[in-house]
């Protein structure tokens, strides 16, 4: 539609990416123009700005109405990441109470408590990944974050649970300072997450 | 229903086109606020109120998908880490309403 600029701040924000766009194309002023308004039916910079639904998982996506469509796309870091209001990551295990250094093997106590931990949950899916460290190379480190969560994934199939997918982010995702003994431990974990 | 829905669309466009020309929803309201659901008649609210179902892709991935009489809405279903997440809550090719939403965090492990 045409516009409608009812107050001054729509008129003020106009007037600048009217000098922006000048500025930019200062070697061809008429081109600038065109950016701006209407030509031939093709509406340039109409104002479409979204609010903000939250989903069932708790992240946020963009959504508009311009009357007769509905519009919504995931709201996300120029990084790809999604923005969340909190997390579906339902259990973190720590790594040292799980599994023996460098070794992907669940020990018997920790299979009891996960194999009571996925009969309990009873979620449609789960994700698990596996993160390490910063010790060992990069690629060691993604090698053993994923032989440790296909570990988990593997009794949490055989306790009846489906597993939507099964990743080793490595030390490529720390959640805290890998320079303190208590950082690195909190690092070496496996999150699951629980699929609703 | 489907058939319903489509005609009543259709007399609201129809009549909507008819008194306003500079934009429906809300009388011209929707060419400067794009965040209200409208087509609502008289209860209009806020889009974040919107409740969503489940769309399983092809691939087998959900989406969040929202259908509130007018509009349709979709919109991809990601991970912490933005990957797509294909819970296998449904077959491909279908949608599911059966939801049950507002899980709360908890760290038994």
């Amino acid at each position: 539609m045409g516009f409608h600029f009812s107050n001054m701040k729509d008129r003020l924000a106009v007037a600048g990416m009217a000098l922006a766009a000048v500025i930019a194309l200062a070697a061809g002023p008429a081109a600038a123009d065109s950016l701006l308004f209407d030509r031939g039916g093709i509406t340039a910079n109409e104002r479409y700005e979204p609010t903000i639904w939250v989903d069932p998982d708790g992240c946020e996506h963009w959504v508009m109405d311009d009357g007769f469509e509905g519009y919504m796309t995931p709201h996300v870091s120029r990084q790809g990441i999604p923005v969340c209001r909190r997390g579906n990551v339902c259990g973190v295990m720590k790594s040292d109470q799980f599994f023996a250094t460098n070794s992907h093997r669940i020990n018997p106590q920790g299979k009891a408590r996960l194999t009571e931990f996925f009969n309990e949950t009873q979620a449609v899916s789960y994700i698990i990944t596996g993160h390490t460290d910063s010790r060992a190379s990069d690629a060691y480190n993604m090698r053993l974050s994923q032989r440790r969560a296909n570990s988990v994934a593997s009794l949490a199939k055989s306790a009846g649970a489906r597993v939507a997918d099964v990743r080793g982010y490595g030390e490529r995702l720390p959640v805290a300072d890998n320079t303190t003994h208590a950082g690195m431990a909190k690092n070496r974990r496996v999150e699951i997450i629980c699929i609703r | 229903m489907k058939l319903i829905k489509i005609l009543l669309s259709g007399a609201t466009a129809l009549s909507l086109a008819a008194c306003d020309v500079t934009g429906e929803g809300g009388n011209g309201r929707v060419d400067t606020d794009k965040t209200v659901d409208y087509g609502q008649g008289n209860r209009e609210k806020s889009l974040t109120q919107l409740v969503a179902g489940v769309w399983v892709d092809p691939t087998g991935c959900d989406h969040w998908i929202i259908d509130d009489g007018v509009e349709g809405y979709l919109s991809a279903r990601l991970d912490k880490y933005g990957k797509p997440v294909c819970s296998g809550v449904a077959a491909p090719n279908t949608a599911t309403g059966a939801y049950k939403g507002n899980q709360t965090i908890n760290d038994p492990l």
